[in-house]
């Protein structure tokens, strides 16, 4: 038995039946389809046994948001344990195509991102082609998809001139799959700050971060990936160089996802997982140690913010808050809705759209209400949630801290 | 970053926190999750022995010099409880009562429940207005499990009161599965919902001539003040809530108005989040470290509250190795001696268990003491369930003393 294994277990025994996990659900608070946290972690866990069948397919529905593990007055993992139950499913069973290709955002965002990408952006928006996709492969008509870039955020770094001395601190960038193929903006703004921050900054070879493979159930392949970022990061984080992410996903699922899922728990896992930060408790720190540099432009907004759950999951707080707070000028109102819905790939698929459009209900309410044109948010796939349910633009924070620093034009 | 950070967000660690905030400090909230207010009744429990709660409560600290009210002492109660009291009303959900006479309001088993105050939408229950003889009716949903009207009906005429039961239909509603309080609570917002649930209750009083309507405490999460006067109009009489098994609506009602409050002022809450230890320098915490995602976070404040419980709250664990440990800061605890010590021979022993009692012992400000009685940390505050000296369950004193306590560590 694995170190998760047995504080799963364990936590298992911790569940003191008080529903207080139910009662926040979010899922379980709009559909019938999922019973509630409580239900189907751990309660239905005790009837769970490698050589059982399967006692319960209504894990399936849990979005994996982690809703419950933040409420949980007694620590249950409850979120690790649907997460692992879902995959068992998936071992015993296997995985429908649509979630196999879902899953694959590397994949998928390399076949539609470069010079043809405004061709993929159109069929992606042609109803008829739409209705053609939900029909075959089970994609909700209605989804928000991502656009394609028509360049990668690597060529970008790739040809661009550095601003080095040689001499600078380094640190490493995890871009992760919608920065690369999607919104290569949000790295540039990172990369500007940054370097603003006297930085240098490195772009190591990186996979798919594996949460979509994870949060699918596909444990196998999600292993690879990370694998293979551990590999290409090691080094760095081995000589005490930090990897910074923008998106919030990616970079919970390196420190945490990846190895407690997986039960990867060697000293070169632990060591990326350590050495690993999300962009703004990164800037946070630098804060804290005096570091971070303060001469911003006035910017004169309100923007709603959302912290998303995968930023909750890390358990820093709200370091976007406490960064963005530094700006003069700025005003940033919190969203308290616990979820967008749209959980990485869950809102997409044509079962679950309505309940995800059900659960984000809430908070587009919040966005539209602020009056405002520009929300933001640390987590790509809720963005795009919100801009579709909204019409309103929500953005990385780090793309309104460049514009403060007067990066940006 | 912060003047005070308080550690637990249960009633007397939201209550301090508010207190600081409104003394113009930046406060944050850590916990592990969500307190005990979501397990509890929602009322106020200030002591159950008495009829006159407040004058007992200065024998009692007389008596014991170390009771959390003797520490507190009267003013600290008394204005805690107005300010709470203050921000239900400004939330429209007053809690009614007073400090000099219990309330008796029947429980999901139709026993009589001492309590001094209750948010309105419970207050008709009073046993001495149940008593006037006229009929009333204890109703639910067959949906709803673990509450049973014919139980409670039967328990209430034992007393003396005039009870009946019945079932309730429930009204069309997309959900078909598990009814939980909150789910039937979030049903009860919407208006069809609440007109359907209405007319029914107006039938049954048509032909029961029922003076009063008992019903679980579902109705509404945010607006049940104004649920329960729109049941009264179309019922035609006087609606009372009865508090459920965990989860409680009414403690949840509760806690989100705390939580705005605190938000209001400039205060933040971070959830999830299981303070795993404490550094000092000297007598000064300086920093404590929470749990989280591949390392702990660190957090400095100059001041801070523990609120994190006893050992129904979690802040206080038994260790398998039989010993007792304080879960944030590893403070020194008040414990019975030796493991065999902790319970009492009997289960239902009127004592009670010592166990229970267990807790951190602390001097007239608050601050930790050790075993030779030396102030551990002149910053900390110990407020509510972590105290020592005292079984809030069995006294009947749990919210009392949390909000005696986190006013005092609030307003200091």
């Amino acid at each position: 038995m694995d170190h998760i294994e047995l504080s799963l277990t364990q936590s298992l025994d911790h569940c003191i039946k008080c529903n207080i996990c139910t009662s926040a659900c979010p899922v379980a608070a709009v559909t019938d389809a999922f019973p509630g946290p409580k239900y189907v972690g751990p309660q239905a866990q005790r009837f769970r046994h490698a050589a059982q069948p399967v006692p319960d397919e209504s894990v399936d529905y849990c979005s994996g948001c982690r809703v419950c593990n933040q409420v949980c007055p007694t620590g249950v993992r409850i979120a690790e344990l649907n997460a692992r139950a879902r995959a068992q499913i998936v071992a015993e069973r296997g995985m429908p195509l649509r979630n196999r290709i879902i899953a694959r955002s590397d994949l998928v965002g390399r076949l539609s991102s470069g010079p043809h990408a405004p061709l993929v952006n159109m069929t992606l928006h042609f109803a008829p082609a739409r209705w053609l996709i939900e029909r075959v492969m089970g994609i909700h008509r209605r989804a928000p998809l991502p656009k394609a870039s028509t360049y990668t955020f690597r060529r970008w770094f790739k040809r661009r001139h550095p601003a080095t001395n040689g001499k600078r601190p380094q640190v490493v960038y995890f871009h992760g799959c919608s920065t690369n193929y999607y919104e290569p903006r949000v790295g540039q703004a990172a990369v500007a700050v940054l370097e603003h921050l006297g930085f240098e900054v490195i772009v190591p070879p990186q996979r798919c971060c594996g949460l979509p493979l994870l949060s699918n159930g596909d444990f196998p392949a999600a292993q690879k990936r990370h694998e293979y970022n551990v590999a290409h990061l090691l080094p760095y984080a081995r000589a005490g160089i930090p990897i910074v992410g923008t998106s919030t996903s990616c970079t919970l699922t390196l420190k945490e996802e990846a190895p407690e899922l997986l039960g990867l728990h060697g000293d070169d896992v632990r060591a990326v997982a350590v050495g690993t930060y999300d962009i703004f408790e990164f800037l946070r720190d630098l804060y804290m140690q005096g570091r971070l540099r303060t001469d911003f432009r006035p910017v004169e907004r309100t923007f709603p913010y959302h912290p998303p759950c995968q930023l909750r999951a890390h358990r820093i707080g709200r370091p976007v808050l406490d960064v963005l707070e530094l700006v003069p000028g700025l005003r940033l109102q919190e969203s308290r809705a616990e979820c967008c819905g749209i959980a990485g790939t869950y809102g997409i698929k044509r079962e679950k759209y309505q309940i995800a459009m059900d659960v984000g209900q809430p908070l587009f309410d919040f966005v539209r209400t602020s009056g405002q044109d520009t929300a933001l948010c640390d987590s790509e796939t809720c963005r795009w949630q919100i801009s579709a349910a909204t019409g309103v633009t929500t953005r990385h924070p780090i793309e309104v801290l460049a514009e403060a620093y007067g990066l940006l034009s | 970053m912060y003047d005070t950070i308080v550690i637990g967000a249960g009633l007397s660690g939201m209550l301090a926190a508010i207190g600081r905030a409104e003394r113009g400090e930046r406060v944050l909230v850590l916990a592990k999750g969500y307190g005990a207010t979501h397990w509890s009744t929602g009322c106020i429990d200030l002591l159950a022995d008495s009829a006159d709660p407040f004058q007992r409560i200065a024998q009692l600290a007389r008596q014991y010099p170390h009771h959390p009210y003797a520490l507190a002492g009267p003013t600290a109660i008394e204005s805690g409880i107005s300010r709470l009291r203050a921000i239900c009303e400004a939330a429209n959900y007053p809690l009614a009562g007073n400090l000099n006479r219990n309330l008796l309001l029947p429980t999901a088993l139709g026993a009589l429940r001492p309590t001094a105050f209750a948010p309105v939408t419970m207050i008709a229950g009073d046993a001495r207005q149940l008593r006037d003889g006229r009929p009333t009716l204890i109703a639910s949903f067959a949906e709803l499990r673990d509450f049973f009207p014919p139980l409670i009906a039967a328990n209430l005429r034992a007393q003396g009161i005039a009870a009946t039961a019945a079932q309730l239909t429930l009204p069309p509603t997309s959900r078909q599965r598990d009814f939980s309080p909150v789910t039937l609570a979030r049903l009860c917002e919407q208006p069809a919902f609440r007109a359907s649930l209405g007319e029914q209750l107006a039938k049954l009083v048509q032909q029961g001539g029922y003076a009063r309507i008992g019903l679980p405490a579902i109705l509404g999460l945010k607006h049940a003040t104004e649920v329960v006067r729109e049941l009264q109009n179309r019922a035609g009489a006087l609606i009372f809530e009865i508090p459920t098994l965990p989860v409680s609506v009414p403690g949840m009602r509760l806690y989100q108005i705390l939580e705005e409050e605190l938000i209001r002022l400039g205060g933040r809450i971070q959830l999830g989040s299981f303070v795993q230890r404490g550094e000092h320098i000297g007598d000064t915490l300086i920093a404590v470290h929470s749990e989280a995602a591949a390392r702990e976070q660190r957090h400095t404040a100059r001041r801070w509250v523990l609120a994190t419980g006893g050992v129904l709250g979690g802040g206080v664990r038994a260790t398998p190795e039989g010993h007792l440990r304080e879960t944030a800061l590893d403070l020194p605890l008040q414990v019975p001696a030796g493991r065999a010590g902790w319970f009492a021979p009997r289960f239902l022993a009127e004592e009670g268990h010592p166990v229970f009692q267990s807790g951190v012992r602390v001097d007239e400000r608050l601050r930790p003491l050790d075993a030779a009685g030396r102030v551990v940390y002149d910053n900390v505050m110990v407020v509510g369930g972590a105290l020592a000296g005292f079984d809030p369950i069995r006294e009947g004193s749990l919210e009392g003393t949390a909000i005696a306590t986190a006013w005092m560590a609030g307003m200091s």
